[in-house]
């Protein structure tokens, strides 16, 4: 490139208002992934942040641990497979070789587990506290939220809602629902099924989506009159009211509503990902592989699929946003699962309550929402950064 | 023209046989499906009467035929050509003028085409009045910050429009609901429904016993925007700014005071400090036009408050007022994320002709910058914002499901919540085939505008 890159500024902008500019939008991915790397690492570790059961105690001299005793075969797959790839991250390998081994390490450690892990059936929860009245113990650490999602602190007394901070004998920092349940604990259990919710529907999506546009734009012709068809038929539709439907006629399970929010969202990559095979299949690297009479999987995957990622990243971000929203709204209309917590679950019970309680709308809310402005933050940066007139400024 | 017109209404026709086939089979492919057992189910009947409801529900709805009959015929009856039947269910004519039949609700057990007359007009006006605000914010905000390119209010909008796409619609609503209309805080709004039960017998307009009371509304509004459009118009930054905070600050005492009970010093500080802030930074800002429509805004609310702080005589609000009143939440909810996204699009692609070759000529010409943007850039960047107007009715069509069942607004949106709700296959049908006409008719007219706004474009 023997171009000269230095031109002047097209506009008069003060160099503080650049910098501002400059730092924000980097400031702004980094916000949003330091808020989901918090979000992930709490989601890990949620038994041990808060749980009704002490973490250690020691009863007539025997120390024992009623939280590990508990720990549930998810809980014992999610904290392997979140150390893995801890570790992975410090090992200097090429990231497909690391991919590989966290797969396999992942997969059989959730074999293991779900085979050998059986915590006790039936919880009860109040034991513990109940023993500690009774002076039972002789010392015991807990977790810094003393007590668990399902926890609906019957041995207290009044159960019912309780505004943050203001009940006397425990603290509850975002006040208890209208079952007597710790609103933070709820939370923090649920940031699990917000989390995996949006990663794996968003990988439904994207995989489908990359399929069904890369076919319709490296064929053509008949397969690009009946995907766009496809296409069209599933956007008419407002997303919402399939999700709906779908939802309604097959069970609330957190699996079932993955794949339907997968289902239901992969319109939009595969019109990205056509439009990009459209364009890169007249290119003469993609001519030269097809010339060269490399199979086809080895064009569309190897050749083709890379240089058009970029786009396909910037609508999984915002992807993974939205299949978060569609969670919540789910839930929120009552749709979504029975028994779990969820944040959109959590909203609904504070309108579903004859007052408004303010902690119960402005916690789950706000989870929702800057989980959702995270994954837009970072979204928008990567379109920023792959735009061409953005591009151009930067020089 | 003509001739792509019909191709494309003939398009239409697969498209919607699809879409309805989707619908249809996730509701027949459910474990438990649709069935007579389904619909007698959780009703407490002998079994006799139960086995007599099955079977006239099999007979009045074809429920025991194989899935794909059952869509042929629901496909037949919809169709406004097609077979008729005689009593026994046989074919006994093909006809051309049999007419189009939506068919029985399960649960209403009305007419599903009478369900939505009632309903239709109402989602109607919620998207018909957000669409225009809609387009108005985010024009407004969106060619200003690109014009405004990397300064501060490009990179503020930018960031608060992506944050307000952010916003959950339940979470606004539920806090909109919570603060605004209950009585625990400021029971400003009404709660739900589009209108109170006495409103129904008032007059359309509002009428007040005394005129000196129409005088006092009118006279305190005029002054109030009058003084505010002046400020902004005439004041520098200094004075608007401090006034604007002034005036917050004393709003923000007033909504503290207000509060029913006690409120704790601090709730008035903060109160106090928001509004302050709030209203500071819009006579801060130096888009004029922005600004004068703000003030102009906060005077109306202003002088109107005042006014009916000090009405003496009976005031009847009318049927108008009270809709629009019952209106504003529901708007606002419907519309918020639309605009924010909107103004984000209207930014980039305004952003993109700016700097393209055909201004930078215009400019070199000598046309004033404002025609560049007005007459030049702006007509070119209308484009995007038209395919996106396509995609805006089935979006908000499925908004307003929230907005509808949080207001309780008895529309379309809350109509298919329990239409799935209650497994009332053919109100889910007819439901699907209106939203999916609508937002088939949306497409078609955004591409009709398309050829309207680029002279380019032509479809021969």
């Amino acid at each position: 490139m023997s171009e000269i890159n230095i031109s002047a500024p097209r506009q008069q902008r003060s160099y503080a208002a650049q910098v501002l500019r400059e730092v924000f939008m980097q400031w702004g991915a980094r916000l949003g992934i330091a808020w989901i790397v918090v979000l992930v690492t709490v989601a890990v570790f949620a038994p041990f942040l808060a749980s009704s059961y002490p973490l250690l105690l020691s009863e007539q001299s025997q120390i024992s641990s009623p939280l590990l005793h508990h720990l549930t075969a998810t809980d014992v797959t999610l904290l392997i497979i979140f150390f893995v790839v801890l570790l992975l991250c410090f090992v200097r390998i090429s990231f497909r070789r690391k991919f590989v081994p966290a797969l396999l390490i992942g997969s059989v450690a959730a074999t293991l587990c779900y085979s050998l892990i059986a915590p006790p059936q039936l919880n009860i929860y109040e034991q513990y506290r109940e023993q500690e009245r009774a002076a039972g113990y002789d010392w015991l650490i807990r977790a810094p939220i003393p007590y668990s999602a399902k926890d609906y602190l019957r041995d207290v007394g009044d159960s019912g809602l309780k505004a943050p901070l203001s009940a006397q004998q425990q603290t509850h920092w975002f006040g208890t629902d209208e079952n007597g349940a710790d609103v933070l604990s709820r939370m923090i259990h649920a940031s699990r099924i917000a989390l995996s919710i949006g990663f794996v529907a968003t990988g439904i999506a994207m995989v489908l989506g990359t399929i069904i546009g890369g076919l319709m734009g490296y064929f053509s012709g008949i397969f690009d009159m009946i995907g766009m068809r496809l296409v069209e038929i599933f956007e008419a539709i407002p997303v919402l009211f399939l999700l709906l439907t779908f939802v309604a006629f097959f069970g609330r399970n957190l699996y079932v509503m993955m794949i339907i929010i997968g289902i239901t969202g992969w319109t939009g990559y595969a019109r990205f990902v056509r439009a990009e095979f459209l364009k890169l299949r007249q290119q003469e690297f993609v001519q030269a592989a097809i010339a060269c009479g490399l199979p086809l999987r080895s064009i569309l995957f190897r050749h083709i699929l890379p240089n058009g990622m970029a786009p396909i990243l910037v609508a999984t971000s915002f992807g993974v946003a939205s299949a978060i929203l569609a969670e919540a709204t789910l839930s929120f209309l009552g749709l979504g699962l029975v028994d779990d917590p969820s944040w959109g679950q959590m909203l609904n019970q504070a309108v579903q309550s004859a007052t408004f309680n303010w902690w119960m709308a402005v916690f789950p809310g706000g989870a929702i929402f800057l989980t959702v402005f995270a994954y837009n933050l970072i979204g928008e940066t990567m379109r920023d950064a792959i735009d061409p007139y953005l591009k151009k400024s930067a020089k | 023209m003509h001739t792509y017109i019909i191709r494309r209404l003939l398009l239409m026709f697969p498209t919607l046989i699809g879409i309805t086939i989707v619908v249809f089979s996730v509701m027949a492919a459910a474990p438990g499906g649709i069935s007579a057992q389904s619909l007698v189910e959780g009703q407490n009947l002998e079994p006799q009467v139960k086995r007599a409801m099955e079977e006239y529900y099999n007979r009045l709805y074809g429920l025991n035929d194989s899935a794909p009959m059952q869509y042929l015929r629901w496909l037949n009856n919809v169709s406004p050509v097609g077979f008729t039947f005689d009593k026994e269910h046989n074919i006994e004519a093909f006809s051309l003028t049999k007419g189009s039949d939506l068919g029985t609700s399960f649960r209403y057990g009305r007419p599903v085409l009478d369900l939505i007359e009632e309903r239709l007009p109402i989602t109607m006006l919620l998207n018909v009045l957000s669409i225009p605000l809609i387009y108005i914010v985010a024009i407004v905000i969106g060619v200003h910050a690109a014009t405004q390119r990397a300064k501060a209010f490009d990179v503020g909008s930018g960031i608060s429009m992506l944050a307000l796409w952010s916003v959950p619609t339940m979470l606004a609503g539920v806090l909109m609901i919570g603060f605004f209309a209950s009585d625990q805080y400021w029971h400003w709004f009404p709660t739900s429904g589009l209108s109170q039960r006495e409103a129904l017998d008032m007059q359309f307009l509002p009428h007040w016993s005394s005129a000196v009371d129409l005088l006092l509304l009118f006279g305190s509004v005029a002054i109030a925007m009058a003084a505010l459009i002046t400020l902004s118009l005439r004041g520098g930054w200094r004075l608007r700014t401090t006034l604007m905070a002034l005036l917050g600050g004393g709003l923000g005492f007033m909504m503290a005071a207000a509060l029913p009970g006690e409120s704790a010093a601090l709730t008035y500080i903060m109160l106090m400090a928001l509004l302050a802030a709030l209203c500071g930074l819009i006579g801060y800002t130096d888009y004029h036009a922005l600004r004068t429509g703000t003030m102009a805004l906060v005077g109306l609310c202003v002088g109107a408050g005042i006014a009916f702080a000090f009405l003496q005589g009976t005031f009847v609000v009318g049927f108008m007022f009270d809709r629009i009143w019952h209106l504003i939440l529901p708007v606002v909810c419907l519309s918020y994320g639309g605009f924010a996204f909107l103004a984000k699009l209207t930014r980039s692609s305004v952003l993109e002709n700016l700097l393209s070759d055909y201004a930078r000529t215009a400019r070199a010409k000598g046309v004033p910058e404002q025609q560049v943007l007005w007459r030049h850039v702006f007509r070119n960047s209308l484009l995007p914002l038209i395919t996106v107007s396509a995609g805006l009715l089935p979006s908000l069509l499925g908004g307003s499901i929230i907005v509808e069942v949080l207001f309780s607004i008895d529309g379309m949106g809350k109509l298919a919540v329990e239409a799935v709700q209650s497994r009332d296959r053919e109100l889910v049908l007819s439901i699907t085939l209106i939203g999916a006409l609508l937002s088939l008719a949306g497409y078609l007219l955004a591409d009709l505008c398309y050829a309207i706004a680029d002279p380019r474009v032509s479809y021969e």
